[in-house]
């Protein structure tokens, strides 16, 4: 057969696949990927599953107009000789109303957030309802935890950047809350303002916090979550007549049974 | 029952992964599918927000969804009102219920401990196999009452009002505190209230009930404990002399208004002075 093969076939394989499985060989890649791609589910999944899905995308959009945000945005107090007002306002208000589709992408980053934390709630709805983080899936909960706790972060840190009224005063506020916490709270608080006024330091600081450190704990826990997701696989709605892991009545041998999984055909010995 | 949960719990999750390598569907492109038209429907609700947003506003102009920015930020201003954004509300409004300072820790610091401490080890006091809400009505109930309480903290979040100082007066409060402080009758202390409830000062400060607590402000019941009218005079015309960069200067309301307010803060001894000496 391999006598047979067509000019193109030779090409796809030298390009392609051989390529492919050189990579594949030392590191696993395409395997991992066909085992992502191509697991089963169960068949009655619903609708209210591809929320974590949504939570996702959400944060990839948030990724991708952040990177193009931080393209064009000044994490600084100092005063804009030419417009007389501060350096990271200016920014901003140049991305508003200057750069082409600015105004889009600061809106989509803006209101992409809101979207974010609500489906991260409704996900965790959806998975509470579900009953979806018990036994095996107990870690995978957690890390979902972690997620909703840096997600908000995320917001928390954001906020500040406009470097307008609404975003100062509210983050002054969040800072003296912070000052509240007993032991390590009022050291936190004057880390995170910077000095004795919240300025330029603060603003630097908030920007590195909000676009290096926590986005990458971010990310790095997305990873771990989809991981887990796809090794112990996705439940059935628990109302299914038809779910994956059903219990069968006991004349009926189940597979599972059958292959000595469960009690079915036992003594009765309860 | 003989068998041990951890047992079942095995058995069940063996036969869900047996029944769906022989009856499931494949995740990609099948599952995949709804999944594309849910990314779809996402990031369309992100568009249309962003272009609502933009659309409906004006610079500074609030338009349904907002501005687009307010003014620049300016550390001086005594008059703004700080808000977080929407998803902090229930937060923020939490900090209301608590008594500043004493016993606001338990709003920053107790509550969202508790909660997220209950929230992470979730899978491990709830250890049933059984997922069918019908039959877990304590994690129905307590699901039902947690969003409830969080939709009502943050509906009175975004509904709060700031405590006008004009309806201060009108309701008499300065007058209550000056007959609960001891300083009724005392003309100057009097008219001190009143420039107190009037100048903003409750919108930071909280003050025998009545004020925000916001900003890290103190409650100023019983500040004059400690110090004297001349020493509150020199406070609101220079708190940055005192380490105080929070709080903005009130030398602007001139020299007579101030000895009021001095002699205002100076009686507010939480009533313990009355009639003394």
């Amino acid at each position: 057969m391999a006598r047979k093969k067509t000019k193109r076939a030779e090409i796809v394989e030298l390009t392609v696949l051989k390529p492919l499985d050189w990579v594949d060989e030392r590191t696993a890649f395409v395997r991992g990927t066909k085992w992502f791609l191509f697991r089963n589910v169960p068949r009655d999944i619903s609708w209210a599953q591809t929320l974590g899905f949504g939570t996702l995308i959400a944060f990839t959009s948030q990724v991708l107009t952040g990177v193009i945000l931080a393209m064009y945005y000044q994490p600084s107090s100092g005063i804009d000789p030419l417009t007389g007002k501060p350096a990271a306002y200016t920014s901003i208000e140049h991305i508003t109303n200057e750069v082409t589709l600015g105004w889009l992408v600061r809106g989509m980053h803006r209101w992409g957030a809101s979207v974010f934390v609500i489906l991260m709630f409704l996900h965790m709805g959806r998975v509470f309802l579900f009953g979806a983080y018990k036994y095996p899936r107990e870690l995978n909960w957690i890390v979902g935890v972690l997620i909703l706790l840096t997600g908000m972060l995320m917001g928390f840190t954001g906020y500040l950047l406009p470097w307008d009224q609404t975003a100062y005063w509210a983050t002054v506020v969040g800072i003296n809350l912070n000052g509240t916490a007993p032991f390590a709270g009022p050291w936190l608080a004057q880390w995170l303002a910077g000095g004795p006024e919240i300025g330029s330091d603060a603003l630097a600081k908030w920007y590195a916090l909000h676009m290096l450190l926590i986005p990458g704990a971010l990310i790095a826990l997305i990873i771990v979550h989809l991981y887990l997701v796809a090794r112990l696989g996705v439940v059935s709605p628990p109302w299914s007549k038809e779910g994956a892991g059903r219990e069968r009545p006991a004349r009926a041998p189940s597979a599972a049974a059958r292959a000595g999984l469960t009690r079915a055909g036992t003594e009765g010995s309860d | 029952m003989a068998r041990d949960l951890g047992e079942r719990n095995r058995e069940t999750y063996a036969r869900y992964k047996d029944d769906v390598k022989k009856e499931g569907k494949a995740f990609f492109p099948r599952a995949m599918l709804h999944d594309t038209v849910m990314a779809i429907v996402v990031v369309g609700v992100i568009i249309g927000l962003a272009v609502i947003w933009y659309y409906d506003a004006d610079g500074t102009e609030a338009g349904i969804l907002g501005p687009w920015y307010t003014e620049p930020a300016e550390p001086g201003t005594t008059n703004f009102v700080p808000r977080p954004d929407w998803y902090f509300y229930f937060l923020f409004y939490l900090l209301r219920v608590f008594e500043w300072p004493e016993t606001v820790f338990i709003a920053t610091v107790g509550i969202p401990t508790i909660a997220i401490v209950l929230l992470i080890a979730l899978p491990f006091y709830d250890r049933r196999t059984e997922r069918r809400p019908s039959r877990r009505p304590v994690a129905m109930v307590a699901a039902v009452l947690t969003v409830i309480s969080m939709a009502v903290l943050t509906y009175k979040g975004a509904t709060a009002e700031e405590s006008l100082g004009s309806q201060l007066i009108a309701d008499g409060v300065p007058q209550e505190w000056a007959e609960q402080q001891g300083f009724a009758g005392d003309e100057q202390a009097e008219a001190g209230a009143r420039l107190f409830a009037e100048t903003g000062c409750l919108q930071c400060h909280t003050y025998a009930g009545s004020g925000a607590g916001n900003l890290g402000a103190p409650d100023l019941t019983e500040v004059g404990q400690a110090n004297d009218a001349e020493y509150f005079v020199q406070y609101l015309s220079n708190p940055a002399q005192f380490g105080n960069t929070v709080m903005g200067s009130y030398a602007y309301l001139g020299e007579e208004n101030l000895a009021a307010l001095g002699a205002f803060l100076a009686a507010s001894d939480g009533g313990e002075g009355e009639g003394e000496e």
